[in-house]
This record gives structure tokens, C-alpha cells and sequence, in this order.
């Protein structure tokens, strides 16, 4: 009987590879001999398979985060009480605060607020302006003021989108791309505008007389923070419309295509007002966006502190000749984004995203913006040479709306790429939505299909064309799209079941 | 690449070398503290889906994986170099994972009757699991010290020397245990045998 054990314990372990060579020979003389042995081996092999056929746990992108939370967290609370209080001391500490409950029945609410004050802490733990952490080039300031782009660190993987939407509302989005955002609008202008090298420069000291003013705008941590000040959009038509001005002046033919009545004096100065006010402006309040949440809340961004720090580290730097630490920043949302519904209230912001966006729309935005009647009176001129500048610079996309359709016309090596994308489209990423008020991003039920009000999906479709388009041959998009619409029939087959109405008509072929 | 591919691409055990965690580890004694991250981010699945197949419940994988995590940072100073961060990092998963339902059986000595059934008695009818879910619930239902050398060896890939130094235990015993741990799972599966193999 022991011997028996034996041979079924080396069976098992022959299947593992883990015997030793007079081990194994041992065996193969067992199984050459014995059928029972054969079936044996084959019963524990079939066993061992079961093993390749578990699932692992779905991966939490967050883990880390969280960690150096509770880590921090554990460091700072140095005194600690013990794990293990008498029950009788337990009793007491009970009395003591139900005493307290009575007499203090907002205490709860205040520990709660103390909480969220320490998470906000976190998170807002050695922001540093974008213009350092993403090594800002001209051509990135530029870019955010014609595009609307600004990249988010140094990798230009992870970029920040700023627009309004249909009825005016200020909007942003985090998105990120497989391929580095390096558009060359402004290289493309430059040549467009046939600016020489003397008023290059002219127009580099526009854009770099804007870093200070950029660098309070948008800060970014290690902790996956991106803090937005409400003012960045004003400051992005500030950028534009010092940029036409200039434009002007220097090349008044050429402009004449852009903005084709010119710029009127009293548009001038209007735009110098506005302008010089906007580059002395700093609000405090800041929109943060962490992996698991989003809030508002004040920040004082200290430019000299900043300037202090990095003044040190430059001479550590060069004292101890030490290795520059890369400020990493990648946004990965959680999929369980929660939020609380007593924290949104008076400020709801409506929050999207898909595998690679992010978006919020801030519909009480003008609630704490600094008004600027002077960026409100420049709208007009912004708008008609927004109309107009993709004519003029090829790497600017042209986007018109109709009430069925968007369509979008870009420039590509010298040829124009025009799609046409059906306001029924149904994006696969962006298919749920979660509105403000303590919305859970995993029940289902509290879903609503995105509606295509603007232009988000338009853009997440043309980036999506753009990438396969470069990535993949024909036939390999092909096969994609292949794939997607099975999955797609696949949603539909589950939306059905789930009872929720979506359109599923599908957009025309892009055309060239 | 449908949903459940993408996530499996995500989760394919990174091939990771003990020379590499040396440096990472000296890096963090020389006080780069952002070394610890790293490290995290190369072994925090492994641990998680260790925790999460020997309890077979996914409610407390990430507390109990920070417990872990937060154990080694608090020791990592005063690592020796002188076997893998591997084994020290699997054993002390293993213990917190004993520790956890060690108190969840004291637990259940003080709860009420009804609350002490096993939940898995009232979980989805077999016909309508998959073969996932199947084997895991059985898993579940071996005893510890069986269920935790079948886990390393049959779904982790662990070696008998890895296993016995992450168990502490001799490899004889290890070379039994999964043995009788698959003699075990056998005999449970033996009435979804049709699903299984259907």
C-alpha cells in the first residue's frame, strides 16, 4: 500500500519533470509494464491541465497608486495606536463617543471632510507646471493654440484636449495615443506664413513671452495628477489671437486668407488689453483629475518656490553629477471611477471616457472663471480665422456640422483626406457614459449611450482612421473592421438583452 | 483581439530575473524610493492572482496584496541578497493569505448559523458555469495545505524547490501534496466531469 503511494506520488512528480534520472527510469519501467499506471498518468495529466484553463484576476492598473497611498499615509501617523486595546478600554473609548455623538452630531461629516482633505493633499503632492515636466517647445505652445493640444509629459504619448461644445460649454479631455503627438502645424505656418528667419524669431518671443503665463495653467505629478486652472482656455485664445496679430504685420498679403477684412485697431487693442490682463491673472482653483476621481479645489502655485527647486536641483544636479529623474505621467482611469454625489453638488461635471479618452465637461464652468469681457469681445475673430486657417496651415483640420453629419478635411503629404462621419455612428469605446451625481461606472443600468453633440467622436474616429491608416496595410484594417463588427453585433446582441436602446447604423466609407 | 484576449495579453506573467530585482532592491536602500514602484508594478499580479485563486474570492485580493506589499516595504532594507525576492516576497503572501483565513474561520465560530454557510453551496448551478469557475470553486474546497502547492504548481508554474522554499516545508512533502491535492481536486470534479471535458 505505502509502495503503492510511492509510485503514484513519483507518477505525479514524472509529469512535473521533477525526478531525478534513476527516478525516471523507475517510472518508465512502471508505466512500460502496468496499463493501470498508463491510465493513471493520463487521469493526472488531464488533472494538471484544469490548471491552464483558470482565469486570473482582471488586472488593477491603480494597485500602485493606492500602495503609496496607504504607505504615505502609515508614515505620517506616527503615534499610532496599539492593534490591540483592551476590551475594557474599548468600552470606554464607545461611551466617550457616543457622549460625543450626542453633543456633536456634524462630527462624522467633519472627519469625512478631513479625509478628503488628506486624499486631496495626495494628489496634489509636488505638482509641477507641464511646461517643465513636458519640456514645452514652441511648437507644443503653438500647437495648443491652433490644435487645442497640449502634451502632458515628455513622451508626447499623453496629451491634453481643451474645446467648447455646441452650446458654448467649456469641455477637456485626457487622451492618450500609441504614437507621439508631433503635428508640425507651427512649421507648417511658418512656411505658409513665408516668414523669414528674423520674423520666425518675432513670432518665438510671442510664444515664449507666454511660458510664464502657460506654467500655472495645467500641473502634473508623479501621482497621476493633472491639475487644470479654469483659465486655460481664455489663455489659449489669448495665444491665437496675439499669434494673428503678429501674423499680420508680418505678412499682411498672406494673413488676408486667415481673417480676409483684416484686423481692425480697435481689435488691436481689445487683444493687448485682454492679453496683458490674462498674462496678470492667476486664479487659485484648479480642476483635478486623478485616477479615481475629480474635483475641484483651491492650489496656490508658487512660480518662486518652483524656481528655487529647480535652481537646487540644477546644482545637485551638477554637484553630484546625479541622474535627472524623468517625471513619469500616465493617466490610467479606473474602471470603477466613483465618485460622491454630496462632493458634486453645485459643480456637476459630466464625466466620459474610453480605452484611450477621457472627457469632462464642466457646464458651471463660468461659476468660478475669471470673466474677461475682453476675450468675449475677440470671439468673433477667433472664430472666423479658425474658420479659415486650415486653408492656410495643411496640418489644421477643417470641420464642418450639419444636423446628420460632421465632416472633417485634413492634409497629408499633399493630399487631402476627407471622412464623413454619420451623427448615428455608435462609438464602440464611448458607448457608456456616466452623468454627474455618484454615478458607479460598473453598473450597468446607470449607463446612457454617448450622443454625438459635438465633435469627440468625430476626432476619436479620425485619430482611430489616422492610426490604422499608418499602422496597418489595408487588408489588416480590413480585418479589424471585421472584427469590430462582430463585437459590435455581439454589444448589440447584450444591449438588447440589458434592454437598452442604441443606434447601430453604420458610417459611410471614407472617402479620399 | 476581442475584450477577453486583451485582457489575457495583459495578464501573461512577466519573465522577470533575480538580478534584475537585485538592482531594483539596491536602488531603493540608496534611497530612491521610486525603485519600490517598480518593483510593485513587476510582481503585483503574480501576488494578486495567488491571493485571489487561494481564497477564491475577489473582494479582499488588493487589501490583503497591499498588506504584502506594504510588509516588504517595511523590510526591504534589510534584505540579504542571499536568495530570490521572489521567495520572500511569495511567502509572505502565502502567510497573510493563512493569517486571513485563519481569521475568517475564527469568524465563523462567532457568527450566527446562518451567516456561517459556505456561500459557495448557494453559487451559480454548475451547468451554467464556466470551466474557469468550475475549477476554482474546487480548488476552494481542498484543504490549505493542499490547495496552496496545486495553486503554485498547476496554474503559477512554480517548481518543487520554489514551492518549498515559498511553503517552508520539505520538497518530499511538497511531491506529496500535489499529489494528493490532485487526487482531491479529481475526486470533487468527478460528478461535472461531462462539463469539464464536454
Amino acid at each position: 500500500m505505502k509502495k503503492d503511494i510511492r509510485n503514484m506520488e513519483l507518477l505525479s512528480a514524472y509529469l512535473d519533470d521533477e525526478l531525478t534520472t534513476e527516478e525516471r527510469v523507475e517510472v518508465e519501467k512502471l508505466l512500460a509494464g502496468s496499463l493501470e499506471m498508463q491510465k493513471k498518468l493520463e487521469d493526472l495529466k488531464k488533472i494538471k491541465q484544469l490548471g491552464n484553463r483558470v482565469d486570473r484576476i482582471p488586472e488593477s492598473p491603480f494597485f500602485e497608486t493606492r500602495l503609496m497611498a496607504a504607505i504615505d499615509s502609515q508614515k505620517s501617523d506616527s503615534s499610532r495606536t496599539r492593534r490591540w486595546v483592551p476590551a475594557t478600554a474599548m468600552a470606554i473609548i464607545t461611551i466617550v463617543v457616543m457622549i460625543i455623538m450626542k453633543l456633536n452630531p456634524g462630527l462624522f461629516d467633519q472627519v469625512w471632510e478631513d479625509q478628503k482633505v488628506a486624499l486631496a493633499g495626495f494628489y496634489k503632492e509636488n505638482l509641477q507646471p507641464v511646461l517643465l515636466a513636458a519640456n514645452l517647445t514652441n511648437e507644443d505652445v503653438f500647437n495648443f493654440a491652433f490644435n487645442n493640444e497640449l502634451p502632458l509629459d515628455d513622451s508626447r504619448k499623453q496629451y491634453l484636449l481643451v474645446g467648447y461644445d455646441d452650446s458654448g460649454k467649456e469641455f477637456f479631455e485626457i487622451r492618450s495615443s500609441d504614437k507621439s503627438l508631433n503635428r508640425g502645424s507651427y512649421n507648417e505656418f511658418v512656411t505658409a506664413m513665408n516668414l523669414d528667419d528674423k520674423q520666425k524669431q518675432t513670432v518665438d518671443s510671442i510664444i515664449g513671452s507666454y511660458s510664464k503665463a502657460l506654467e500655472s495653467q495645467v500641473l502634473v505629478n508623479e501621482n497621476n495628477t493633472v491639475a487644470i486652472n479654469p483659465n486655460l482656455w481664455n489663455i489659449r485664445k489669448a495665444i491665437f489671437a496675439d499669434l494673428l496679430v503678429a501674423a499680420e504685420q508680418l505678412n499682411k498679403s498672406k494673413f488676408d486668407r486667415i481673417v480676409p477684412k483684416g484686423i481692425s485697431e480697435n481689435e488691436k487693442v481689445t487683444v493687448v488689453n485682454a492679453v496683458n490682463k490674462l498674462k496678470n491673472t492667476s486664479g487659485d482653483k484648479y480642476i483635478f483629475v486623478t485616477p479615481d476621481s475629480i474635483f475641484e479645489d483651491s492650489f496656490v502655485f508658487d512660480p518662486v518656490l518652483m524656481e528655487k527647486r529647480i535652481e537646487w536641483t540644477e546644482k545637485k544636479i551638477k554637484a553630484n553629477e546625479e541622474k535627472i529623474k524623468e517625471v513619469t505621467f500616465k493617466v490610467e482611469f479606473d474602471s470603477a471611477f466613483r465618485y460622491y454625489s454630496e462632493e458634486m453638488k453645485g459643480h456637476p461635471f459630466t464625466v466620459a471616457f474610453d480605452s484611450n479618452i477621457c472627457r469632462v465637461d464642466v457646464p458651471n464652468f463660468k461659476a468660478y472663471r475669471t470673466e474677461l469681457p475682453e476675450i468675449a469681445a475677440i470671439d468673433p475673430l477667433i472664430e472666423l480665422a479658425t474658420n479659415n486657417i486650415h486653408f492656410y496651415a495643411y496640418k489644421i483640420p477643417k470641420i464642418e456640422k450639419s444636423n446628420s453629419e460632421i465632416k472633417i478635411e485634413y492634409y497629408n503629404d499633399d493630399s487631402v483626406y476627407s471622412y464623413v462621419v454619420d451623427y448615428n455612428v455608435i462609438n464602440i469605446d464611448s458607448i457608456v457614459q456616466a452623468n454627474a451625481g455618484g454615478r458607479d461606472l460598473i453598473t450597468l443600468d446607470k449607463f446612457k449611450p454617448v450622443q454625438p453633440n459635438d465633435d469627440t467622436m468625430l476626432i476619436k474616429y479620425q485619430f482611430d482612421r489616422d492610426y490604422y491608416k499608418r499602422f496597418y496595410s489595408d487588408e489588416e484594417f480590413k480585418k479589424q473592421m471585421e472584427e469590430l463588427q462582430k463585437e459590435l453585433q455581439e454589444l448589440s446582441k447584450d444591449v438588447n438583452n440589458q434592454k437598452i436602446r442604441v443606434h447601430t447604423e453604420v458610417t459611410k466609407t471614407p472617402k479620399k | 483581439m476581442n475584450s477577453i484576449d486583451k485582457d489575457k495579453d495583459l495578464q501573461q506573467p512577466q519573465l522577470v530575473s533575480v538580478e534584475d530585482d537585485y538592482s531594483i532592491i539596491r536602488q531603493f536602500i540608496d534611497g530612491d524610493k521610486s525603485a519600490f514602484q517598480v518593483l510593485v508594478k513587476r510582481h503585483k499580479e503574480k501576488v494578486r492572482n495567488i491571493i485571489y485563486l487561494t481564497l477564491n474570492n475577489n473582494s479582499f485580493v488588493d487589501d490583503i496584496a497591499q498588506d504584502v506589499f506594504i510588509t516588504i516595504y517595511k523590510n526591504l532594507k534589510h534584505f540579504r541578497f542571499e536568495s530570490q525576492f521572489t521567495t520572500w516576497l511569495y511567502r509572505i503572501t502565502v502567510n497573510k493569505c493563512k493569517d486571513y483565513i485563519r481569521r475568517m474561520n475564527v469568524r465563523k465560530i462567532f457568527s450566527p448559523l446562518d451567516e456561517g454557510v459556505e456561500v459557495s453551496e448557494y453559487t451559480t448551478p454548475v451547468e451554467n458555469k464556466d470551466v474557469s469557475r468550475i475549477v476554482t470553486d474546487a480548488i476552494s474546497k481542498l484543504p490549505v495545505k493542499l490547495r496552496m502547492p496545486l495553486i503554485l504548481k498547476d496554474i503559477e508554474g512554480f517548481s518543487y524547490q520554489e514551492i518549498s522554499e515559498t511553503l517552508n516545508c520539505e520538497m518530499g512533502t511538497v511531491k506529496s501534496r500535489i499529489f494528493r491535492g490532485r487526487e482531491k481536486l479529481k475526486e470533487i470534479l468527478q460528478p461535472m466531469e461531462k462539463e469539464l471535458m464536454g
